[in-house]
């Protein structure tokens, strides 16, 4: 209480007051829920580190780019032997880094989005894009370490340095990485296991959001 | 001795919208927490995760400013209340909900708080 300002009188919540902001305050969220779930409003993902599951029975995409890279753990990271939550097939390549695929897509649609986080005990489960509403994304980028389905490309360059990419506006990779870039892709039965993702924006629409006991 | 900070204690909590602030913090920290706790992996963040760090920082801040500035609560509250509300879009759905329902039950708690108006005497003079 050094700051010079005279010392505050001892106070009380006046419950009508709070409660009036309160009142308003859910009414603009509720707003943004239902905005969202209309998939007029994109809501933005920025789950870092934290492996997830995404499923989707079609993905559209324009300017897809691949390559692989290794994400690196912060030094002296707990997780760095354990390798928690990684999957199966990267076990070998735990302590410090990660194998991962960087896939990136300028602008994707989602057909039945499922996307599931593992808390541990319990699942978080997300979907949207259903009943022909698919999700929308833009400039899409994820680090996977499992990826299937059933993908066509179109004009596809397989091989290209990974630096010299441009179908997605600032995403490269570095210089001497193999990669892949394609001007569209379409994948059916989509399955990736994320190990990480970089933010990337979404609308939603049919957005539901649970707790469950099974991921996607 | 321990009455006597229990009771200065008690003095700093009730001269300013404590609990309000406290929500604010919590919330504030738990977006953070969905954001930022596991850190496996360093990654690189584009213009797009700023927003998502940027809001829920400053939403801290309004936090420790109901705290320390509670003279102008007013604003504080109505800005973290905002803040609050953004990070819906910008930061894992407000922190999967919580973080922002803390916030905006926190900022409303300050926005209600209020000092009782003095009417007998307003200051002694020297």
């Amino acid at each position: 209480m050094a700051d010079g300002n005279p010392p505050m009188d001892e106070g009380r919540i006046r419950w009508r007051r709070a409660g009036a902001m309160l009142a308003a305050a859910a009414a603009a969220g509720a707003v943004l829920v239902v905005l969202t779930a209309q998939g007029i409003l994109a809501a933005q993902f920025a789950i870092s580190g934290v492996p997830f599951t995404v499923t989707s029975t079609r993905l559209d995409g324009t300017g897809f780019e691949q390559f692989g890279f290794f994400d690196s753990m912060t030094p002296n990271s707990p997780n760095a032997s354990n390798c928690l939550g990684a999957a199966t097939a990267n076990q070998g390549n735990c302590g410090g880094t990660v194998l991962v695929a960087v896939s990136a897509i300028k602008s994707a649609t989602l057909s039945d989005l499922c996307q599931s986080v593992n808390l541990g005990g319990t699942n978080l489960k997300i979907t949207a894009g259903g009943g022909g509403r698919p999700v929308q994304a833009t400039t899409l980028v994820v680090d996977s370490d499992l990826l299937t389905g059933d993908a066509t490309f179109n004009n596809i360059a397989i091989g290209q340095d990974a630096s010299t990419f441009t179908e997605v506006p600032g995403v490269t990779g570095p210089p001497g990485d193999f990669g892949q870039q394609a001007d569209s892709v379409t994948i059916t039965n989509l399955r990736q296991d994320n190990f990480a993702t970089t933010a990337a924006a979404f609308s939603l629409p049919g957005l539901t959001l649970t707790f469950s006991d099974t991921g996607c | 001795m321990m009455g006597r900070a229990w009771r200065a204690w008690s003095h700093w909590r009730r001269s300013r919208p404590f609990w309000g602030g406290l929500l604010v913090l919590v919330g504030a920290a738990e977006i953070l927490v969905t954001e930022v706790v596991p850190l496996r992996v360093i990654l690189h963040l584009g213009p797009e995760g700023i927003a998502g760090y940027l809001l829920p920082i400053v939403m801290l801040v309004c936090g420790f400013l109901l705290w320390f500035n509670p003279e102008q609560r007013l604003f504080y509250s109505i800005l973290s209340v905002l803040l609050s509300l953004g990070t819906w879009v910008t930061s894992n759905l407000g922190g999967f909900i919580l973080g922002m329902v803390l916030g905006v039950v926190g900022s409303s708690l300050a926005f209600g708080w209020q000092v009782p108006k003095r009417t007998t005497e307003k200051s002694v003079p020297h």
